[in-house]
């Protein structure tokens, strides 16, 4: 076994790096069940999102557009019509048993059949007048970074990241109101980290957003943010150049 | 998953946790955010499990995750980490070397100074003992700027921490 002394630079930076990270290590903070039991709640809260969402454009298609389209002029119908009927009185069952989950009034306004409402209205001629009321803020305890009902908004504009992989993400508990989306993204040669992160109304920014990042005003007073990076330094950020177009169409939306 | 996928996570997840926890408390220097990332990791690995098909892999799979994680952590608003001209060392200054174990902290407390990329490639290199092509690999960039980074990693953590890098010893 080679002494201090025979080390080279690297085996003494290595044994430096080693004994850093070893040496104070508290127990750890999770455990085998844990992390099972996290995997499982975000795919139920997928899957719960994708059901509202189907149901939500069941009940646009199917209903909130036989009573719009013969009205275009009906300011808010869609959204007025099809709200209640999206929206259920109190929570789904997984959503009761992890106050983490999408919280159902924002799954219904943002889920993807909410959210194509206004491209089946665009359809019928002049309907702009329907969008649908903004997000807003969220509403869970600890503000969701992958938030279905964002995601399902940021899909509509970007449909190139359907089906992307979430971005891993910590479990810091942010604050309530913020909403955010990090997704796995490629875009031809590029591959990268797409960021959308909503601000509530007030929320404060410390310090400035990432490179290349593009802010915008929301319809409810807060702010949307959207980033981009590449795989690597230097490296081209997926969709750099369509951030501020997205920014723009989310703008009204949230 | 089915119950032999199942089987196989957590039997990779008994035998890694402990080293994925010190590769983000080094990426990271907090204990706290470090069991975070390394869980925020794992989650997304099990999330992942059936579809990472070369399980020879998945060790690169988790370091580009877990690094990733802790890099767009530090660009956030709310948590931008900016270098700073010196350490932020515990009152008392720094210590001297013959302190084994506090020297480890001036070093934990000196990466804190090395910008999150450069951080990113020393704990790859030094602590996973990666090589340039491996490390590359895992931070999905080329050798040459893993070389450059480490470089510049080096410079940085012995401009921040001056001699007393020269006289860390790991312990006996």
């Amino acid at each position: 076994m080679k002494g201090v002394g025979d080390m080279t630079d690297d085996e003494k930076l290595g044994a430096l790096f080693r004994a850093a990270a070893s040496d104070t290590a508290p127990p750890p903070g999770f455990d085998h069940e844990s992390v099972v039991r996290a995997s499982r709640r975000i795919t139920v809260r997928r899957r719960a999102a994708v059901t509202v969402g189907g149901l939500a454009l069941f009940a646009v298609v199917g209903v909130g557009g036989a009573v719009v389209l013969p009205d275009g002029r009906e300011e808010g119908g869609a959204s007025t019509v099809a709200a209640p009927m999206l929206a259920p009185e109190g929570p789904p069952a997984d959503a009761r048993r992890d106050e983490r989950q999408a919280p159902p009034p924002a799954a219904a306004e943002g889920a993807p059949g909410a959210a194509q409402a206004p491209y089946a209205a665009r359809g019928s001629g002049e309907a702009d007048a329907a969008a649908p009321a903004p997000l807003g803020p969220g509403t869970t305890e600890c503000a969701d970074r992958q938030d279905p009902a964002l995601r399902a908004i940021v899909e509509e504009y970007l449909p190139e990241v359907v089906g992307a992989p979430e971005a891993a993400i910590t479990m810091e508990c942010r604050p309530p109101g913020e909403r955010g989306v990090n997704l796995e993204v490629t875009d031809g040669a590029a591959r990268g980290v797409l960021t959308v992160q909503y601000l509530p109304p007030g929320a404060d920014r410390v310090g400035g957003a990432a490179e290349g990042a593009v802010s915008r005003p929301t319809a409810s007073g807060g702010t949307v943010v959207v980033s981009s990076r590449g795989d690597g330094p230097g490296a081209a950020a997926p969709f750099a150049d369509r951030l501020d177009a997205l920014a723009a169409q989310l703008s009204p939306r949230l | 998953m089915d119950d032999a996928s199942e089987r196989e996570f957590a039997e990779y997840f008994r035998a890694r946790r402990d080293a994925v926890r010190r590769t983000a408390y080094l990426l990271c220097g907090d204990w706290h955010r470090a069991d975070d990332h390394a869980q925020a990791a794992f989650v997304a690995l099990h999330r992942h499990w059936r579809r990472i098909r070369d399980r020879g892999a998945l060790d690169a799979w988790v370091r580009r995750t877990l690094v990733r994680a802790v890099v767009d952590e530090s660009r956030r608003p709310w948590r931008r980490e900016r270098a700073t001209a010196e350490p932020p060392v515990e009152s008392g200054g720094v210590p001297s070397a013959s302190e084994a174990v506090t020297t480890r902290h001036v070093l934990v407390d000196g990466l804190r100074a090395v910008p999150p990329r450069q951080r990113a490639v020393l704990v790859l290199r030094y602590l996973d003992g990666l090589d340039v092509a491996a490390t590359a690999e895992a931070l999905g960039c080329s050798e040459g700027t893993v070389k450059s980074q480490t470089a510049h990693g080096l410079a940085t953590l012995r401009a921040v921490l001056g001699d007393a890098l020269e006289d860390l010893r790991p312990a006996g």
